[in-house]
């Protein structure tokens, strides 16, 4: 059981493995980032993510991005206990599957990123040159 | 494709920056970006920090787990953390945590011969690598020498001495403190302060001083040549609200009105010194974009309706 959840392990990143359910154990390694999807089985345009090991940090700039996104009807995360790391994540949307339309809202959130980090580069290119034109010594 | 998201991209634009400190102007973007960016500055962004101490010898007058929390605490240069792995993770050395790939050993030997104490500090930490070294906080202009010896660790007197090995694994600040790169990381609204002309005309010039003063910070002062009253400095403004309490003291209430800017933010960034403070907010970027890669590629979401019992409950509302 175990030998098949490790070979999908990639090094150096957040890993993902496949959470196995015994009878009435549930097994999860920490650092791992894994999801368990409820409610899909009757209707795929409403779900809830529950994503182990994260916390406000992610659910809440997600929620954000999904609302931005016009296809979603309803979202929101909540934290079932401040002890457990676990944080779920509610998606109603008008009719495309819930999984799609999160897993856009993740792409849509790493394009900002990434124009972030981008804009920030060119920030401080142009920081150190107004720097050096100012005073000579930085 | 129905209709296109509504996501803006953000704006930036650096006040200040040098090399543990940071100041800029984050618009376009929501509060929760921002705060995402904020808690992964301080608690997700990985740093090396000493983990595991073997003590020779330790007659000083610290005991051994003193001694090893406060080598835990020294920040350590880590531009070379985002590419480490892991010690947990590394395959080169069985998940011992001890090999060149996964972590830093560090030596550290003194003894006191003179009468004159000791200071053990972390310039005698001695590294196996030289791009992690304990931090130097000694200023540029140096002229003060006596304040160039580092972090003090432990004093000694004659005869008492402390030899020790160190290693230093990569963590992040979720884990232990440590391991966290940022000193401080705040950032706050920007205010939009429109002062209501007319309304400033019909007061005399002790009122104007008077109101001016009412502010804990210096945001508004009067002009020397006009005597009108001007906005010198928006962003001292610590929301408190006081001028506005003294307009409505004075009688005259809607003299000036102060918003928040909903999607623009001043980021104050401090950095420990482990990281420079700009690349400390890259390597945030980096790892928020890790974790959405984590989740978006996740293809193993487990349908767990039947199995989810107490779970499934909570979500439909029991």
């Amino acid at each position: 059981m175990f030998n098949k959840a490790r070979k999908q392990k990639r090094r150096g990143s957040p890993s993902i493995a496949l959470l196995h359910f015994n009878s009435s154990l549930n097994i999860a390694w920490s650092k791992f980032c894994e999801e368990m999807e409820l409610g899909t089985l009757s209707d795929p345009s409403q779900s809830t993510f529950s994503l182990i090991d994260e916390d406000h940090t992610f659910a809440n700039a997600i929620r954000f991005t999904l609302n931005q996104d016009p296809r979603t009807r309803f979202c929101g995360y909540s934290i079932p206990h401040p002890s457990d790391n676990r944080v779920n994540i509610r998606i109603q949307t008008t009719g495309d599957p819930a999984k799609d339309v999160f897993r856009d809202a993740c792409q849509d959130l790493m394009v900002m990123c990434q124009h972030a980090s981008n804009t920030f580069d060119k920030a401080v290119v142009d920081f150190k040159m107004s720097k050096s034109v100012d005073g000579m010594d930085i | 494709m129905e209709g296109k998201s509504y996501q803006r991209f953000p704006r930036v634009k650096i006040r200040e920056m040098r090399h543990d400190y940071l100041k800029f102007e984050l618009r376009d973007t929501d509060a929760s970006v921002a705060n995402a960016l904020r808690r992964v500055m301080i608690a997700e962004v990985p740093t090396v920090a000493i983990d595991l101490v073997e003590i020779e010898i330790n007659s000083s007058v610290l005991n051994d787990e003193f001694i090893a929390h406060r080598l835990g605490l020294i920040p350590l240069t880590s531009d070379r953390a985002m590419s480490m792995r892991f010690s947990r993770d590394c395959d080169a050395c069985d998940g011992d945590g001890q090999c060149v790939h996964c972590s830093v050993e560090f030596h550290l030997r003194a003894r006191c011969h003179s009468d004159q104490t000791l200071d053990v500090t972390s310039k005698e930490l001695l590294s196996s690598d030289h791009t992690v070294v304990p931090v130097d906080f000694s200023d540029a202009s140096g002229y003060e020498a006596s304040e160039q010896r580092g972090i003090i660790i432990v004093k000694l007197r004659r005869g008492q001495e402390l030899r020790l090995r160190a290693i230093a694994r990569k963590g992040i600040g979720k884990d232990h403190a440590k391991w966290s790169p940022a000193a401080t990381v705040t950032f706050m609204y920007e205010p939009d302060i429109r002062i209501n002309e007319e309304m400033m005309e019909t007061l005399s010039l002790e009122e104007k001083t008077a109101w001016v003063d009412s502010s804990p910070t210096k945001v508004f002062e009067i002009d020397p040549n006009t005597g009108k009253v001007v906005v010198v400095d928006p962003e001292a403004y610590t929301y408190d609200d006081e001028v506005i309490k003294k307009a409505e003291a004075v009688g005259k209430p809607g003299l000036v009105d102060i918003t928040a800017k909903e999607d623009s933010f001043i980021f104050t960034v401090e950095s420990t010194g482990a990281i420079k403070a700009s690349q400390l907010l890259l390597n945030a970027i980096e790892i928020l974009k890790q974790k959405l890669d984590a989740v978006r590629l996740s293809e193993d979401t487990v349908e767990a309706d039947d199995q989810f019992g107490e779970l499934g409950a909570h979500m439909r509302g029991g």
